[in-house]
């Protein structure tokens, strides 16, 4: 089985006054695993159901393969979904929830049996077959719920935090159970979640998404060490913000004065959008390391041990908090509270963005 | 080692005696007997052999019952009121189940002046209703008719159907039918295969409130009535004055008869509902 | 997409045209069968065939048809108070029984709701008879020597009134009871009070809503209650019920009728909207819990 692309086209999704979606694009290769990734208002869950067919749009288009589907109807357009709270019919037994869309295709009742038995074996719960979904746990309501959603052989499967109502351990088993299947199948797969971790483990790339509009669509390195904006920059694992003033900035690059009055460095590549005046500094607590010379001076206020690394929580002379996360084998001599040092990075290591970008 | 006790058994400790909680029971075991002291003391009189009302009956007798049951009028009255509540029960139990899943799953514009319509029935007096369909029944010939009958009684009947409906309906994940239609299942055929199942018993329960509203119901029905058709109610309104042999507290406990038995049915069913909500083992 | 496809287009919703044609049935038969034959019936008695308001004003320039209105009122309000008290302590107890016990209390107030009201009232009218119970078991125990007249008393219809509507203030105090978490009964009882303060101080405020609703259901099902004012009461109980029936069936007098059922209307209707604003801003403040 190989999945197909799917294509969102200028989607807008509007209920009166409040626009969900607006002017959102995005190819998704076949067999890829896309993230939508968001806070709760972004929008994702409301493109995940215009997907499926659960909501219409306003404007745009949604394309399955070389279909477009945007009007028709959700039993027609042949994908897979795994709902946040499962949704398995609990009146049926665990065999009968996964043959069910084999009925509604008018499968036999004996091949009807054979397949649903299969996919219950991709996901490892051919001895539950008899059981109800009440007698399940959580995690195997989900696998279920799983097998129910490929059995048919879709092109897509849609996933609208499957994992939420998991607990953690349950969740990581899960994770790589769903990319195994995926793997296996080769299908495309759009997975919604707010977790960033979930999305940057699990997808090949993620869009990135806030109040509506896309803010940026790339593989999980990409958002990470170059986010395109303040948003994914501060949404997207740890981040540091420092107001700077701009010195120059040009075709080679920029110069910015550091609160603090030390002056700093950035490569072309690491500046998103023109800057000019005010600017803000965005560095990652990893990328931080105490400097002799240059740097931001910084007053220590703890110093915390975790294990691997040690997080260092430090206030800037101008009031904002800073974090470094330093190796506890770094060599870093012992800090009290109140030291003055200054912390400091490689010029590749920070980005810069306009003033609320 | 120390030598046995020479008290036998375990200490055993009591509860101080709750005055305030003995005072309530008492009381309220006294509303519970005035409650149901007239519907039982009914029952005993329908088996005395006299031919007036007595209490305690002197003998056992099932005479009354007899002489209902052969009675041409009353024949006929009990099975008007039975056609009527078969077919009020049919017509509001489908009626109210649309309406209900309407409410529950749709949003339509509507739902506003329907929400507020379905309390009418329950609101406005029966009287009132009774003489207004007496007006309009007689102008158009639908005095003692079927059609009469039954209209005015599945008004009646839809409150209740509707309200136990879209219980049940609120206790159905909605997801699940959206689930059904992502595996390719058309609106009708998830409600058929996932929604209705679940919702049966309540289904079933309301067509049998339906049916004892309709079969009991007296204001109404006494105003639709004509000469030849006159409901069961009817018959005994027009009877309990004046008759004064057993015959009324015979057809009594035969209606009180019925309504235990819609009861202990109702709440089966409640009990099955729950039992397939909570996906009870197949065996 | 065309505006019928539009209409007629399902998602995660009913699509609006579906919700209206499966809301159709419902829509029509109130219609035919409520809607239109209560105000057919209102505009027998507004308008004759010129708009007039003689026969509202007779309903009030007549002392014996005021007091009638006012029997009734009185009555109703007198029912809804000794269903309260005899019903709430009922649904109290109910609320704190479990099992067997509850199901058998249960079923002594679902018992009567579901049976016939006719049953009910004939139960009493044989009971308060002359020769009823009631009179032959103050006899046989020496209190009084001559039978009473019980039955076509005040007395009579405001007791049997009360039996039959008891279920209706029982159902609705029992759901708002069972509905306060126990931890604010044991709360207060850690923080020292007695148990009729408990009850007092928080089982009683919360019960509110419950008490509100289950009285209002008492009340304005007796203002307009037929069969037992009818069958207990006599010509010197007449309600406005009554009344109303004998305009009809016996004086064959439709306008004033309807003016009457008017009168009735404007009442019910009244106090439910006024009641379900009030309750409505209560369940927000301090019922629900």
């Amino acid at each position: 089985m190989h999945g197909v692309s799917v294509g969102i086209e200028r989607l807008k999704v509007a209920y009166g006054p409040v626009t969900a979606v607006n002017d959102v694009s995005l190819d998704i290769a076949p067999g890829e695993f896309l993230a939508l990734l968001g806070p709760s208002g972004s929008g994702k869950t409301t493109i995940l159901m215009t997907l499926a067919g659960f909501e219409h749009p306003s404007a745009g288009r949604i394309l399955i393969g070389s279909d477009d589907v945007t009007t028709r109807p959700t039993n027609q357009r042949n994908i897979g979904m795994v709902f946040q709270r499962y949704s398995l019919f609990p009146h049926m037994s665990v065999r009968d929830n996964v043959a069910f869309p084999l009925k509604m295709r008018g499968v036999a009742k004996g091949e009807r049996a054979r397949l649903a038995e299969a996919a219950l074996a991709k996901v490892r719960l051919a001895d539950f077959a008899g059981r109800m979904p009440a007698q399940l746990s959580g995690g195997q309501q989900q696998r279920v719920a799983l097998a129910r959603a490929i059995v048919y052989e879709p092109r897509v499967l849609l996933m609208d935090e499957p994992l939420s109502a998991l607990d953690k351990n349950l969740r990581e088993e899960m994770q790589l159970e769903i990319l195994r299947l995926k793997e296996q199948l080769g299908i495309t797969v759009v997975f919604v979640t707010h977790d960033q971790q979930e999305a940057l483990t699990m997808a090949d790339r993620v869009a990135v998404l806030s109040n509506g509009q896309l803010q940026q669509l790339g593989s999980p390195r990409d958002l990470y060490e170059a986010p395109a904006n303040r948003f994914v920059a501060g949404f997207v694992g740890e981040m540091n913000f420092l107001d700077v003033a701009v010195v120059r900035s040009g075709a080679d690059g920029a110069v910015v004065r550091l609160p603090g009055g030390a002056q700093a460095m950035l490569p072309p590549a690491q500046i998103a959008g023109s800057v000019v005046g005010e600017a803000v500094l965005a560095v990652r607590p990893e990328r931080l390391a105490p400097v002799e010379t240059g740097g931001v001076p910084v007053t220590v206020e703890q110093v915390v041990y975790s294990g691997a690394t040690m997080l260092l929580v430090a206030r800037v002379d101008g009031g904002a908090e800073i974090r470094a996360r330093i190796g506890t084998h770094a060599g870093l001599a012992p800090l009290a509270r109140g030291q003055r040092i200054a912390l400091g990075w490689a010029p590749d290591a920070a980005r810069l963005f306009p003033p609320g970008a | 080692m120390t030598a046995p006790s020479p008290v036998a058994g375990p200490v055993i400790h009591r509860k101080p005696l709750d005055g305030g909680k003995l005072m309530l029971s008492a009381y309220v075991y006294g509303v519970l007997l005035f409650i149901l002291l007239p519907l039982v003391i009914i029952i005993p009189m329908s088996f005395s052999p006299r031919e007036f009302l007595e209490f305690p009956p002197s003998g056992f007798t099932l005479r009354w019952y007899g002489e209902y049951l052969a009675d041409r009028r009353w024949q006929d009255a009990t099975i008007l009121s039975l056609k009527v509540a078969v077919l009020t029960s049919i017509v509001a139990t489908v009626i109210g189940t649309l309406t209900a899943y309407a409410l529950a799953r749709g949003r339509s514009v509507f739902a506003g002046v329907v929400r507020l319509l379905i309390v009418g029935p329950i609101v406005v007096p029966h009287i009132a209703l009774a003489i207004a369909l007496y007006l309009i029944f007689q102008r158009i010939d639908l005095i003692g008719t079927l059609t009469g009958f039954v209209a005015a009684h599945v008004v009646l009947a839809l409150p209740f159907v509707i309200f136990t409906v879209a219980a049940a309906l609120s206790r159905v994940d909605a997801d699940l039918e959206c689930a059904a239609m992502v595996c390719g299942a058309s609106r009708l055929s998830a409600f058929r295969h996932v929604t209705l199942p679940m919702i049966t018993p309540a289904v079933v329960s309301s067509a049998l409130f339906a049916f004892i509203i309709s079969f009991d119901e007296p204001v109404i029905s006494f105003f639709v009535s004509s000469i030849r058709q006159r409901s069961l109610p009817r018959r005994l309104f027009e009877d309990i004055e004046f008759s004064l042999t057993p015959i009324i507290p015979a057809i009594a406990t035969l209606l009180t008869l019925l309504s235990v038995i819609i009861l202990v049915a109702a709440w089966g069913l409640q009990r099955w509902e729950q039992r397939r909500r909570e996906g009870a083992a197949k065996s | 997409m065309t505006m019928l496809a539009r209409w007629f287009r399902g998602g995660r919703w009913l699509s609006p045209g579906a919700g209206a044609l499966l809301l159709l049935p419902f829509a029509l038969v109130m219609a035919l069968a409520f809607v239109y034959p209560l105000f057919d019936l209102l505009s027998q008695g507004l308008f004759a065939p010129n708009f007039t308001t003689a026969h509202y004003q007779r309903v009030f320039d007549q002392p014996v048809y005021l007091r009638i209105l006012w029997r009734t009122l009185l009555t109703a309000f007198s029912v809804t108070v000794l269903c309260l008290v005899l019903g709430f302590p009922v649904a109290y107890l109910l609320a704190r029984l479990q099992g067997f016990k509850a199901a058998v209390v249960a079923a002594c107030i679902l018992l009567p709701l579901w049976s016939s009201v006719l049953v009910r009232t004939y139960a009493w009218v044989v009971m308060l008879r002359r020769e009823g119970l009631v009179n032959s078991g103050l006899q046989s125990l020496g209190l009084i020597d001559a039978p009473l007249k019980l039955l076509y008393t005040e007395g009579a219809v405001l007791v049997a009134m009360a039996h039959v509507l008891l279920p209706f203030v029982v159902l609705p105090i029992y759901g708002t009871l069972k509905n306060i978490p126990p931890d604010y009964e044991r709360a207060a009882l850690v923080m020292g009070a007695k148990r009729f303060q408990v009850f007092r101080e928080v089982i009683l405020p919360l019960s509110m809503p419950g008490v509100a609703s289950g009285s209002l259901m008492v009340f304005l099902t007796a203002i307009g209650f037929y069969v037992t004012p009818a069958l207990i009461g006599g010509p010197q109980q007449m309600m406005i019920s009554t009344l109303i029936s004998q305009q009809v069936r016996e004086l064959l007098n439709w306008p004033f009728a309807s003016a009457l059922v008017g009168v009735l209307l404007v009442v019910v209707l009244g106090i439910a909207a006024v009641f379900n604003r009030a309750i409505g801003i209560d369940r927000l403040t301090g019922g629900k819990a």
